[in-house]
């Protein structure tokens, strides 16, 4: 690469990351001053002070404790659940020969293109049947469903590249095929299971339609619906809205900043050939 | 007997096709049904209308405003995130300081909860107090500042800028992903008969990424026709119907006008675009 080239592309660079960091700015900077400071000073203006005041207050006032509560639950159960369900569903793709498997692995993927809309009237009148509606556990069953696609297409893509050999070798020794995906499959995929539980954690707890659809009562809100209202109660409070953005995603960034590596791997590998 | 070795081998399928079925398939199957009806989505009165919500749609002008609405958010994140996601790919492709940095910058956006970025990007459009009016006044362009979210000139490409920023990095990882199964050889080829930046780029990067970009448009085509929480959370599909879009049309018309028939129709319509726009990218995936 020539050095003139670098340099233009260096900065390129420079502006747009600066453009892309822009909101997490304005955000935080929001967050850490009074509302009478932003309004009369302009949102660029350094804090006449810094506070921290605003964070406890926007818990309390939001509730934050109630939804967080419900999203951490949802995806406690949701995440190991679905991602097991999937597990089992994509050893038998990966692993066996069948006449139907390549129809069936295809009639799993076409859930990748389905957007939940065309399920959420139906689904609504099922929960409502299974007295499931407006009920945190309703969100498990369609939360599930929709991860499943793409978990057993990633983990079908992974079990494929284990030796066929060590599968026999334990069938051999007398393990039924569950066991074989337990004790010798599951164990040699952990970055495969590693990358879908931080990418299923995000997923789960960034799912807005379905817990607007399905939750109407205050207790079973998830952080995303607990935001939503609660920008709506304090609309023009900036600093306290900016800074109940941040408890709501702090999570997410947590998750984000730690295990970054882990789940890069795992959106490229249903995109691409391993 | 043979049964009992079937099924001892089988049931692991069981499961995922259990959930499959229940809530999914029966679902699908039960909103087109609804789509053949006059219906409030609660009563039990019901009128058998065969396809006439779905001429409806066609030639309905809210439901073709939505249907453009739909179609201009498609090409924006078609032609700029893509474009961009490719440029930042190549740039961070190559070893240069703080690469990882760069990445996971351009990428941490698309890990956020729309719910907030639609609340973030909110109070960035504040038409008051916001930080794009601001700018503008303070660089003495004050006639540029306007409602950017209830100006209906403006809305739709206001959520659009929203839906770019969290949106480039997505495609970027994925180019970047196809970027790295190129073989150095190559370049290196084209390095000895003398070739330019620019003329690798087009000889030989782009067309080794020919099925990342099938991937790319597919997965991009389908995240359009399921957008919903930025248009709920930044505009509830206004001004007028300036900022609606498939899934909040299908939202508004099953659950608030309570047309359960016509909401259904929509959402078949979205369903059935988006397993059409799908199907390239699930054949690339299930041939591997």
């Amino acid at each position: 690469m020539r050095r003139g080239y670098s340099n233009v592309s260096f900065f390129l660079l420079i502006f747009l990351t600066l453009l892309v960091l822009f909101p997490f700015a304005i955000v935080v900077l929001t967050s850490l001053r009074t509302q009478q400071d932003v309004v009369t000073r302009g949102v660029f203006a350094p804090p006449e002070f810094v506070t921290l005041q605003n964070f406890p207050d926007a818990w309390r006032m939001g509730r934050f404790s109630v939804y967080y509560k419900n999203s951490l639950s949802i995806c406690l159960v949701k995440v190991p659940l679905g991602i097991f369900i999937a597990a089992l569903a994509a050893y038998p793709l990966a692993k066996y020969r069948f006449q139907l498997r390549e129809t069936l692995l295809a009639f799993f993927l076409l859930g990748l293109g389905i957007p939940v809309n065309v399920v959420l009237l139906p689904l609504t009148i099922l929960l409502k049947k299974l007295y499931l509606l407006d009920n945190l556990w309703g969100l498990l069953f369609p939360y599930i469903v929709f991860g499943l696609p793409f978990q057993i297409l990633v983990l079908r893509g992974f079990f494929r590249g284990i030796p066929d050999e060590l599968v026999d070798a334990a069938r051999i020794d007398g393990c039924t095929e569950f066991l074989v995906l337990l004790r010798v499959v599951l164990p040699l995929s952990v970055p495969a299971v590693l990358a879908l539980f931080i990418m299923d954690f995000l997923a789960t707890w960034n799912e807005f339609l379905m817990a607007l659809i399905f939750i109407h009562s205050d207790k079973w809100k998830t952080v995303p619906l607990g935001m939503m209202y609660f920008q709506g109660q304090f609309a023009s409070s900036y600093p306290i809205i900016n800074a109940g953005v941040l408890l709501g995603i702090l999570p997410v960034v947590v998750v984000y900043v730690l295990l970054q590596r882990y789940f890069v791997s795992g959106i490229t590998a249903g995109a691409l050939k391993e | 007997m043979q049964m009992r070795r079937f099924l001892s081998r089988y049931w692991l399928l069981f499961p995922a096709l259990a959930f499959y079925g229940v809530f999914l398939v029966y679902p699908m199957i039960f909103s087109f049904i609804v789509s053949l009806y006059r219906w409030d989505g609660l009563s039990p009165a019901k009128v058998f209308i065969g396809l006439r919500n779905y001429v409806r749609f066609f030639s309905d002008p809210t439901s073709l405003l939505v249907l453009k609405n739909n179609l201009t958010w498609m090409a924006f994140m078609l032609s700029i995130p893509v474009a961009l996601g490719l440029i930042l790919a190549v740039i961070l492709n190559e070893k240069i300081p703080g690469r990882t940095f760069f990445r996971a910058a351009f990428y941490s956006p698309t890990v956020l909860p729309l719910v907030a970025v639609g609340i973030i990007w909110s109070w960035i459009y504040n038409p008051t107090f916001g930080a794009v009016n601001s700018f503008f006044r303070i660089i003495g362009l004050p006639h540029l500042a306007r409602n950017w979210l209830s100006d209906p000139g403006v809305a739709l490409y206001s959520v659009i800028l929203t839906g770019i920023w969290q949106g480039t990095g997505f495609p970027m990882l994925l180019f970047l992903a196809g970027l790295q199964t190129i073989p150095k050889e190559l370049y290196e080829a084209a390095d000895i008969d003398g070739a330019t930046g620019l003329q690798k780029f087009f000889y030989i990067t782009i067309p080794s990424l020919r099925e990342t970009f099938v991937v790319v448009i597919s997965l991009l085509m389908i995240g359009s026709l399921k957008v919903f929480d930025l248009i709920y959370v930044m505009t509830w599909g206004g001004p007028g119907n300036f900022t609606q879009v498939l899934s909040t049309w299908m939202y508004f018309n099953t659950f608030v006008y309570h047309k359960a028939g016509f909401g259904s129709a929509i959402a078949w319509i979205t369903a059935a675009t988006s397993l059409g726009v799908a199907y390239p990218y699930i054949r690339i995936m299930s041939r591997r």
